[in-house]
């Protein structure tokens, strides 16, 4: 293993982690921060805020930088909506992040799962502010209108790395097809901030970024995130660099020049780590 | 009254981690909440966060030794 950059250290409380775990598993939820193994699980824990995994934790596609299990994966659980609603009040949240791996079984991609757990949240707590991290849906736009139509404050849709190793690090996904489900998010509904994020460190050049940030930006696109890739075990494709924070910093720099309204971009910034400064942030440009 | 500190489950198949560094010596004072030694995963550098205070009593393994998860790694004197 080669050695870890300095900035690459994380606190872990071992009593926050089992709190959060405890009260995930009396729930039968999941969190992307255990499946994904995030390397904030530790802080976001100790702050009490995690990122629920909704329609369980197993993933129908097999992207090559992500640790989320690959297989069949089973029928959505009636009870989860209410039950993240109840986790999101119980631990306080003001913002909830909802996630989950990919479900091409589903017709809907889990659309209709989306929206039942925004209105329970917002049943239960109506202040809390919610993000859905979804897939594209295979660009549904019947599923993608149910989630739009749940109005969720932000949407959030990864489009991972640049236009040139799509293939290899995600081989089921399509760049273009992310940058549409950005695209016709904002379109159907303007007044939802539309986020996305990608990952440094997979052989990707500078050239290739600055184009990136160019097509992400032109979607409309408000919200950005940018990260170390992480590997998260030999089987995974490899790492080619670390990033150094100066180059996390400049790259925030470009994407402000360029017009983004709020970029996180820092070795172990995620697409749901501090998301509700993000949010925030950009409201206060309101 | 002395505790014993295991090494964490850093994630659900984890069998062992390295010990990578002590951030504290025998015989130090710790308090609850900073960090007492360092596990290197496939990501990141876990830095562990001390659950009690007390003095360091012991450290049951040099840096560089695997430890199995939930081992006892260090103890503690309340």
């Amino acid at each position: 293993m080669e050695k870890k950059p300095e900035w690459l250290k994380v606190r872990y409380n071992q009593e926050a982690v089992n709190e959060v775990a405890e009260l995930m598993k009396g729930l039968k939820l999941n969190t992307v921060c255990k499946e994904a193994n995030c390397p904030n699980l530790g802080e976001c824990y100790l702050k009490h805020t995690a990122t629920f995994m909704l329609l369980g934790s197993i993933c129908t596609r097999n992207c090559r930088f992500c640790n989320v299990p690959h297989g069949k994966p089973l029928p959505p659980d009636p009870e989860e909506p209410r039950h993240v609603a109840e986790a999101a009040k119980k631990m306080g949240l003001r913002h909830v992040v909802l996630t989950c791996a990919t479900r091409d079984d589903l017709t809907d991609g889990g659309a209709e799962h989306f929206a039942k757990t925004i209105r329970a949240i917002r049943e239960v707590s109506p202040g809390t502010t919610i993000e859905t991290l979804i897939s594209d849906m295979k660009l549904n736009t019947d599923a993608l209108d149910v989630v739009m139509e749940a109005r969720p404050e932000v949407l959030n849709h990864n489009v991972e790395t640049v236009k040139e190793l799509q293939k290899e690090v995600r081989p089921s996904a399509a760049y273009e097809r992310s940058l549409d489900v950005l695209r016709y998010c904002k379109k159907k509904d303007p007044s939802v901030l539309t986020k996305t994020g990608f990952m440094v460190g997979l052989g990707e050049t500078e050239e290739q970024i600055d184009r990136l940030l160019d097509d992400i930006l032109e979607t409309g696109c408000d919200i950005l995130t940018i990260g170390q890739y992480l590997q998260p075990s030999k089987e995974h494709i490899p790492l080619a660099r670390y990033a150094s924070p100066e180059d996390f910093a400049r790259y925030k720099e470009i994407a402000l020049a360029k017009g983004f309204r709020h970029v996180a971009s820092a070795p172990l910034a995620r697409s749901s780590y501090k998301a509700w400064e993000a949010l925030e942030d950009v409201h206060d440009l309101y | 009254m002395e505790k014993k500190i295991v090494m964490p489950k850093l994630r659900p198949e984890m069998k062992s981690g390295i010990l990578c560094a002590w951030l504290k010596e025998e015989g130090e004072d710790v308090k609850a909440g900073e960090p007492l030694y360092e596990v290197e995963t496939d990501k990141v550098v876990n830095q562990i966060e001390a659950s009690e205070s007390g003095v360091l009593e012991k450290q049951l393994y040099e840096e560089g030794d695997e430890v199995k998860a939930l081992d006892p790694v260090a103890v503690i004197r309340m």
